[in-house]
């Protein structure tokens, strides 16, 4: 029997979600940070898309999110020219770094004791969290504000991408170690530990990298510009959405184009892999994320396989909290 | 051709709760990481409550206060502060004479007793 896709639309924020992370898988499930124009990151369940709470603290748009991989600590980039770290337990504000310019992007490294920071201000800074009040180290380089910066090659290494470069640095020496041009302004990068594999995104092309010598492995063209994408943890398929407000998903080997949604209502900002690759989120101009199978028709999260030759019921309202009616978006369906 | 079926789904993802920022602490992962153990909570409860009666049933009555360096003194209880750094007392009976009213430290006083009729 034909499945057809069941987006899951989580809503709160008031603005467009420009940017969306998850964490690794922990004892209490994995969970999924969203950045928002409207300055205020929500914390949500990342299998069912459940809001848990919303970091309240930045004065402006926030650019960037990120959760460590236990999902203990959040850090934010905003356009409030700060950088902020959280509990993501309890919600509390942690810490502040001040920068001098808007912040577009935080990572942590994978002991959470050190915070990456890249922004408008073209520097990188490395802040040690166990000293927070401490000048963090700086690297120079960039000649254009840095979009995104992430750590690699076990946090040995850094990659940094600006508008039009994508730079791999050194972490211990703070020195370029190599650089790539890209042909038009990087729109989004993702690092894939497993394989060292950097996924880049410009103009209408999902291309992907070696992220130890930068050399291109592969790039597929989409009928779009995409502003992000990101490749499946078993690297069997990648997604990617853009200006065309649709998601695309690939077949990674082949290039071959698998599945196309429709469902948000503004360009698509982000989209990743959930940690065990059963979803994927995207984060929309629209002010919505929302979440998609992987394999779709599969009981997952939310999410309920049919049992074929029943009907399924239509409510009227939406359930209540308690009951856990199964039901369709669509008329119902007698087989 | 079969009409694809869209995939079934229990329920909507749950969105913000009007003003409350979130972050429950009554989460089973808050209380696994942050929480005090609920049992802990009602305990203290329990103990606090026993406490202000205990003061409000001595009000009125004579009370026998032991202080440091052996030294006991008997008064009318009358009041303690809001944080228990203090008790008001009148009729304060001391090698020196009977003061009308007093303030005894807390911290000076090891233990106090009192008759319930």
């Amino acid at each position: 029997m034909a499945m057809r896709q069941t987006p899951l639309t989580c809503s709160g924020h008031t603005r467009p979600v420009v940017d969306l992370a998850f964490s690794g898988v922990t004892p209490y499930g994995y969970f999924l940070i969203s950045a928002c124009k409207d300055g205020k990151p929500m914390l949500r369940q990342g299998d069912t898309g459940d809001w848990i709470g919303t970091f309240l603290g930045h004065k402006g748009a926030v650019w960037g999110a990120t959760l460590n991989t236990d999902a203990t600590k959040a850090a934010t980039a905003a356009a409030d020219f700060t950088a902020k770290v959280w509990d993501a337990v309890s919600g509390d504000e942690l810490i502040t770094l001040a920068h001098k310019h808007i912040v577009k992007s935080v990572d942590f490294t994978q002991d959470s004791n050190y915070l990456l920071t890249g922004g408008q201000d073209k520097l990188l800074r490395i802040y040690d969290l166990s000293k927070p009040e401490a000048e963090p180290d700086v690297v120079s380089g960039h000649t254009s504000g840095i979009k995104k910066a992430l750590w690699s090659s076990d946090d040995k290494q850094i990659l940094s991408a600006d508008d039009k470069t994508v730079r791999l640095w050194d972490r211990s020496t703070m020195t370029e170690v190599k650089a790539l041009n890209v042909a038009m302004s990087v729109s989004s990068m993702e690092y894939v530990p497993e394989g060292q594999i950097l996924v880049i995104t410009y103009g209408k092309t999902i291309a992907f990298h070696s992220a130890e010598t930068l050399e291109q492995i592969k790039s597929f063209e989409a009928p779009a510009t995409i502003n992000s994408a990101s490749l499946h943890p078993a690297k069997e398929c990648l997604v990617a959405g853009g200006e065309d407000f649709k998601l695309y998903k690939y077949d990674y080997n082949t290039g071959e184009e698998l599945e196309s949604y429709k469902g948000h209502f503004g360009p698509i900002h982000c989209v990743r892999f959930s940690p065990d690759g059963e979803l994927y989120a995207s984060g929309s101009e629209d002010g919505t994320l929302r979440l998609w199978q992987t394999t779709v028709g599969k009981t997952y999260g939310l999410w309920k396989c049919v049992v074929p030759g029943k009907c399924v019921l239509v409510p009227e309202d939406l359930p209540s909290e308690n009951s856990d009616s199964v039901y369709s978006s669509t008329p119902e369906v007698k087989a | 051709m079969p009409v694809p079926v869209p995939v079934g789904v229990l329920r909507l993802p749950r969105g913000p709760e009007g003003s409350s920022r979130g972050f429950s602490p009554t989460s089973p992962r808050f209380q696994a990481l942050l929480g005090e153990p609920v049992a802990a909570q009602g305990v203290r409860a329990t103990l606090r409550e026993r406490y202000l009666r205990g003061l409000g049933a001595a009000r009125g009555r004579p009370t026998r206060f032991c202080l440091r360096a052996g030294v006991c003194v008997e008064a009318v209880f009358g009041a303690a502060d809001v944080g228990a750094m203090a008790f008001q007392v009148d009729a304060l009976r001391t090698p020196l004479g009977v003061q009308a009213a007093a303030l005894l430290r807390c911290t000076d006083v090891l233990a106090y007793s009192f008759l319930l009729d």
